[in-house]
């Protein structure tokens, strides 16, 4: 093609034009926090809770300015998380699935530090000597906290005590053995004595139950001991596959499957935490519902779970972050939250609380608590976690859905986390 | 003193052509704005992207994401599934998009109506569609083992046992009403004057389809194709919405593992080279199809 000297201007004289414009356009854009009168607030869809309501209007009142509440589901949230951060943008401040997830942003500087509030602050807010030590040790790395647990929960047993009761069983189960012999009994046509999670979190209990670590940072090593690992995964599967007690789980990303089954009476047990308390509740109320311990194997366990609050490092306004955060954690609005919505936290004086005694499925979260336990401690501080996780989800849904051999899908999935650690 | 007469008149042309294009572009301009900011630039960017890699993406590599992508097992079964994906969409689109426009060209009482409704799923919402199916065909609790039981059918667990078939089925029950709509066009637009001449010539049903009629829909099954590969290879709500790329990563297509790469492993660098390798497939698999089709046009 003949390019003429009028059309070689032409075109100089549009990527001269064009130039900046890109530069313009390549800049990150300003904090979402410059706005003096504005301050953000990312959280869970499913918690704008009324006693937050409460608490966030005051704050506005108190401190002058307007509250961006943006709401979000966990998966919707951590995209957003990661395009505020690629893009220069931040929330003030953001409430996380867990300590881990959060622990897995500050290896990559983008979560502030907070021992300087908690110096300030600490003894006055009862934090960390009202807090169970867990929920304090999963928002640590290299010696600092960058988060404070707010609600603190666990997976335990859910049984329909109709069920059990019709199936001549006195008690809920306490170990393996006892599990395996009451989901039996109360398998019975339609009727599943037991419904597994498609969601591979929900795994977590069984292998803490049999003292498996998912990381060891000392080697790196994952899902030692080995015979362990193995046996714990596959007596998930042999509950689906070869006692036929548990229908097979559906992939997804929808974790509700084993809680409308329970709820539908289509399972007598499932393994789930007080998130389900309500739509169970509200569901089936007919249903009796029981909680019992975790399960006990070589050792009665479960996995860490719940949510709290992180500050971005390019927060704009900590010292308003920090404030609003030590309101939304205050013993007051935990107690009211618990009463709304059957949250449950993670301080000590909650679970003394005449209230949480008082109310017979709190006490039984409350008294779970002390078996758990963060099923991956030491691995977000690679940088991995999630590389790891997708690992780890084959390995369950392929085991627990494809009955791939559960030696070959242990293998895959070490040589898979492997490779993303290093 | 200026040119008169003959002279002037290429003149006259030339500065009318010039004030033409000025226009043209002047109208053009907010249209090449646009694309400039929303398309070339972020293209541009990300090629730049892909050079580096890390959280920040500022950790230079040149060519390694891409040397990466070449023998990384997970992005070559994600491929491998996608382009599985796709011959499936693309082909059943083909076949039953044909099948239907022939059926809604006839003159049937109706046939609007039935046009109408075949294009609903393809008006309705990726994430309707996806929650839809994935209630249906829920093993459990979904309504179709429901009635299968009901009717004393086995029950089916296609979500489990065959998750890209399942996908392949409900991206193609959303699509086909315009694949068909597609056809039908192309259908009415075959001069009937064809088939007149082959019916003199004693050609049966299926003579005058194979020889008038399908030669003749070569343009459409081109553009059907071409439209129908590079958004199967593009493919993220369904397996999202339906099966989250299990069991295990069964059903993980392309792009599921490019969002994950950039969302979830926070690897936009990585994430950017296995855009522009999938970029260079598309675009090398539509010039095949259009040549190949221009050749078959032509013949």
């Amino acid at each position: 093609m003949h390019l003429s000297r009028r059309n070689l201007l032409r075109l100089g004289a549009a990527a001269a034009t064009a130039g900046p414009l890109m530069t313009a356009c390549s800049r990150a854009p300003e904090p979402a926090t410059s706005n003096p009168g504005t301050f953000t607030l990312y959280t869970n869809a499913g918690h704008a809770y009324e006693a937050w309501k409460q608490v966030v209007a005051q704050f506005e009142k108190d401190h002058d300015v307007t509250v961006s509440w943006q709401k979000f589901q966990w998966p919707d949230l951590q995209t957003k998380l990661q395009t505020d951060f690629a893009a220069g943008t931040t929330a003030d401040l953001v409430e996380q699935p867990g300590g881990s997830a959060t622990v897995g942003l500050a290896v990559s500087g983008d979560v502030r530090a907070l021992d300087d509030y908690i110096a300030k602050d600490g003894k006055a807010l009862g934090y960390p000597d009202d807090w169970q030590a867990a929920a304090v040790d999963s928002w640590r790395h290299e010696g600092k906290i960058y988060g404070i647990q707010m609600a603190l929960t666990c997976n335990l047993l859910f049984y329909n005590k109709q069920m059990l009761s019709q199936a001549g069983l006195t008690a809920p189960p306490d170990n393996w053995d006892d599990f395996l012999a009451a989901a039996k009994a109360l398998t019975k046509g339609d009727v599943y004595g037991f419904a597994p999670n498609q969601d591979y979190t929900y795994s977590h209990p069984w292998l803490l139950q049999n003292g498996v670590r998912y990381f060891n940072p000392d080697g790196k090593q994952l899902l030692t001991p080995s015979p362990a690992a193995l046996e714990a995964l596959q007596f998930q599967a042999d509950l689906v596959h070869k006692h036929k007690v548990a229908p097979v789980p559906t992939a997804s990303n929808d974790y509700s499957g084993p809680q409308k089954l329970f709820s539908a009476k289509r399972a007598a047990m499932i393994i789930t935490g007080p998130w389900d308390l309500k739509p169970i509740r509200e569901g089936s109320p007919d249903i009796e519902l029981g909680l019992a311990l975790p399960l006990r194997k070589t050792a009665r366990a479960t996995n860490l779970a719940g949510a709290g609050f992180f500050i971005p490092a390019k927060s704009g306004k900590p010292d308003l972050a920090w404030d609003l955060l030590k309101r939304i954690v205050s013993l007051e609005t935990q107690l009211k939250v618990s009463k709304e919505a059957g949250l449950t936290a993670p301080r000590k004086s909650w679970a003394e609380s005449t209230e949480i005694k008082s109310d017979p499925v709190m006490k039984a979260v409350a008294d779970a608590l002390p078996f758990a336990a963060p099923f991956d401690a030491g691995l977000p501080a690679t940088g991995k976690k999630a590389e790891v996780d997708a690992a780890y989800k084959t390995l369950y849904q392929e085991v627990m859905v494809s009955k791939k051999p559960v030696q070959a899908a242990v293998t895959s999935f070490v040589d898979a986390a492997k490779r993303a650690i290093g | 003193m200026p040119p008169s007469g003959p002279l002037a008149r290429p003149a006259a042309r030339g500065r009318l052509a010039r004030q033409r294009a000025r226009t043209a572009y002047l109208l053009l301009a907010p249209a090449l704005v646009f694309f400039a900011l929303m398309f070339f630039y972020p293209i541009g960017a990300e090629l730049t992207t892909s050079a580096f890699t890390g959280v920040r993406a500022d950790e230079f590599v040149g060519f390694g994401n891409y040397t990466r992508a070449l023998t990384d097992p997970a992005a070559r079964h994600a491929f491998l599934v996608t382009l599985r994906f796709a011959v499936g969409v693309v082909v059943v689109s083909l076949v039953l998009g044909i099948a239907a426009a022939m059926i809604l060209n006839q003159r049937l009482r109706g046939r609007l109506v039935f046009r109408g409704i075949l294009l609903v799923p393809y008006l309705t919402s990726v994430a309707i569609v996806g929650l839809l199916w994935r209630n249906i065909l829920d093993p459990e609790l979904g309504i179709l083992n429901r009635l299968l039981g009901s009717a004393g059918l086995p029950e089916q667990n296609w979500l489990n046992e065959h998750p890209v078939a399942t996908i392949v089925a409900i991206a193609v029950w959303q699509d086909i009403g315009y694949a068909t709509l597609l056809f039908i066009a192309g259908l009415q637009g075959i001069p009937e004057t064809y088939y007149e001449a082959a019916r003199v010539d004693g050609a049966t049903p299926w003579q005058r389809f194979r020889h008038v009629t399908l030669p003749l829909l070569v343009p459409t099954t081109v553009f059907v194709s071409v439209i129908g590969t590079i958004t199967a290879l593009q493919q993220f709500a369904l397996p999202y919405l339906v099966t989250d790329g299990g069991p295990g990563d069964a059903s993980d297509l392309y792009v599921f593992r490019v969002y994950e790469t950039a969302f979830g492993f926070r690897d936009f660098g990585y994430a950017s080279a296995l855009s522009y390798l999938l970029l260079i497939v598309i675009l090398a698999l539509s010039i095949v199809q259009l040549r190949a089709g221009r050749r078959d046009h032509g013949a």
